[in-house]
């Protein structure tokens, strides 16, 4: 298994809409895929194709696909686009939406109880809390809070934090810096980074130069389709034309 | 739309603690001008034993309607159904209540382990009906969201017509087997036991003059009390209480962290219809049984939502919502029996006007 996930050619409608028109991607294991584009290019939809919230009516979503070498036999991997959310997502998928969407009349730490799933962690749940509290250390202080009490960047670490509470390969991560300050952001990234080596990022990113130091690969969404993609951050950082037409706002 | 220029308004909202002083002085003197216009009408100890009595009265009913109310709630809340057969669900519970009661009662009289103990006979066959038609209604519920709600989830006429249809024919089905609501059942008529028979609480306390108290009431306020705490507890403690609670504010989140929400779907449904069928049964003993009381409870399911403001999504509002329609019910019993079956619409009316969200409601 090379990919953790694949997604080949899914075409997606909500209501009457055509909203993803055909889109493919290999999201490679053990590695941060960004996927870039302005607003409404369809990279939250894409994220919720993957977790069966809009299924595609066209095209196959593969789970541990792609040979590694000629000796992989079990390299054919699982179309999951079929399954109901809650049996993708316990493929060990971990969700972090893009408004954050905490629980806000539940504290912090029933925020936490309720995302660990049945048989979702193997190993021992206070040592997962530790590895949660070394990373956002400020959330012991509010841990017993109700999380509509907590500012915009804690709530943001609650919604990392829960997508945490289970051995997930996978970590779909949507906007985690909108709305945060600079400074919050960038501390917000290096935790991002640091998840690096525990799990598979796929990652939406408006701002793509806060994470250009994050990914290894990327792709370009506009208007429900994949315009560009590469493996390269600062090939695409230094191409002016490239960014000017699909990422930045045009002067 | 222009805006007028309102000088009192604008004073208010510039000055929130004024607005306050002043609206509680406004509902200070409304409850003077009440209590003057009871003393005046009463005299002074017709008018607090009467308050004491619409107390104990409004508070057992206002436990009850919480019980019944929070099913509907939770349903409301969590899966977005607005259960119009919910009334018909209480109204099946106390006919449930109504039949285990006895059923239990004869077969443990024909059993003979009790002997003449008929208080521990009646106790047992309390528990039964309690248990038993919450059992009852929550597979009747449960049933009822598996195989015809789960399809409709996300069209809410289609709900709303399939849930109306319900209360239909469970009414008509109720009203084929025990007749029409001209009619209520209560337990001791039919009860076998004695010659007028018996129900383990039925005496009195007894005060002297019009203060006497069913004893039964006073041990509906406890039971609601009783259970209504198990509840809050069991929300707050369970995972699956934090599933729902975290479910009424966001269930596709509930469900893209791992949950599966069809399956809360049905077990809250199961909740909210054993809850119906709960409060109905213990309500036996006091209203009776009777075909008429779904269309009816389902009204003040309504109002209490709407009065409490727990169509905000908040649960306490339910327990409030409940509590000011029971009180206001039997105060106007006491006071003014003309009002009573209009004072939970007026309330509702003088809420929307005041607080549109209702009381804990924004």
């Amino acid at each position: 298994m090379k990919n953790l996930l694949e997604i080949q050619d899914a075409h997606v409608y909500i209501g009457s809409f055509y909203i993803l028109q055909g889109i493919s991607l290999v999201v490679p294991k053990g590695e941060v895929t960004l996927l870039l584009g302005r607003n409404g290019s369809g990279k939250t939809t894409t994220m919720k194709t993957i977790l069966g919230i809009y299924p595609p009516r066209e095209g196959k979503i593969i789970w541990r696909g792609g040979a590694e070498d000629e000796q992989d036999n079990d390299s054919q991997g699982e179309d999951i686009s079929k399954l109901p959310t809650h049996k993708i997502v316990a493929k060990g998928i971990g969700y972090v939406p893009d408004t954050r969407r905490i629980f806000g009349s539940l504290t912090v730490e029933q925020n936490l109880i309720v995302s660990r799933r049945k048989g979702g962690l193997k190993g021992d749940v206070q040592d997962r809390l530790d590895f949660i509290f070394d990373l956002f250390p400020d959330m012991r202080k509010f841990y017993k809070q109700k999380a509509k009490s907590l500012s915009g960047g804690q709530q943001q670490m609650l919604a990392v934090a829960r997508a945490l509470m289970n051995d997930n390969d996978l970590l779909l991560i949507d906007e985690p810096t909108e709305g945060l300050s600079p400074l919050l952001a960038k501390n917000l990234i290096s935790a991002l980074d640091k998840l690096k080596e525990i799990a598979t990022i796929l990652l939406v990113e408006q701002n793509f130069r806060t994470v250009s130091k994050l990914g290894d690969n990327y792709y370009i969404f506009d208007n429900g389709k994949i315009v560009h993609q590469g493996n390269n951050m600062d090939e695409l950082v230094a191409d002016k034309a490239l960014v000017a037409q699909y990422l930045g706002v045009s002067i | 739309m222009e805006k007028v220029i309102n000088p009192i308004r604008d004073y208010l909202d510039e000055n929130p603690r004024t607005r306050k002083i002043l609206s509680i002085m406004s509902i200070v003197a409304v409850v003077v001008i009440l209590v003057v216009v009871g003393i005046y009408s009463y005299s002074l100890k017709g008018f607090v034993d009467r308050t004491i009595l619409s107390i104990v009265d409004g508070l057992a009913l206002s436990m009850l309607l919480f019980l019944m109310v929070s099913g509907f709630f939770l349903i409301f809340g969590l899966c977005d159904v607005i259960n119009f057969a919910h009334g018909a669900f209480f109204m099946l519970g106390g006919f449930m209540g109504f039949t285990i009661y006895l059923g239990t009662e004869s077969f443990l009289l024909d059993l003979g382990i009790f002997g003449t103990n008929y208080f521990v006979l009646s106790i047992v066959s309390f528990i039964a009906s309690a248990i038993g038609s919450m059992a009852v209604l929550a597979i009747v519920g449960g049933g009822i969201e598996f195989f015809t709600v789960r399809r409709l989830y996300g069209n809410a006429i289609a709900q709303i017509l399939l849930t109306v249809g319900f209360m239909v024919i469970i009414t008509k089905v109720a009203e084929i087997i025990w007749g029409s609501s001209v009619i209520s059942y209560f337990i001791t008529p039919f009860s076998q036991i004695g010659e007028s028979g018996y129900f383990f609480i039925s005496g009195v306390f007894n005060f002297g003059g019009i203060l006497i108290f069913q004893i039964y009431r006073v041990f509906l306020i406890f039971l609601g009390l009783a259970i209504a705490a198990v509840m809050f507890v069991a929300f707050r403690k369970t995972r699956i209480g934090l599933q729902i609670q975290a479910g009424i504010e966001d269930s596709e989140m509930v469900e893209a962290l791992g949950t599966d929400i069809k399956k809360l779907f049905t077990i809250v449904f199961m909740l909210g219809a054993g809850l119906a069928g709960l409060s109905g049964a213990v309500l036996v003993p006091w209203i009776g049984a009777n075909t008429g009381h779904g269309l009816t409870y389902l009204i003040f399911a309504f109002v209490i939502v709407v009065v409490g403001g727990a169509h905000y999504g908040r649960f306490e509002g339910t327990f409030f919502g409940a509590l000011i329609v029971g009180l206001a019910m039997k105060f106007c019993a006491y006071f003014a029996p003309a009002l009573e079956n209009i004072i939970v619409f007026i309330i509702m009316a003088i809420v929307l006007i005041l607080k549109p969200g209702g009381l804990t409601g924004s």
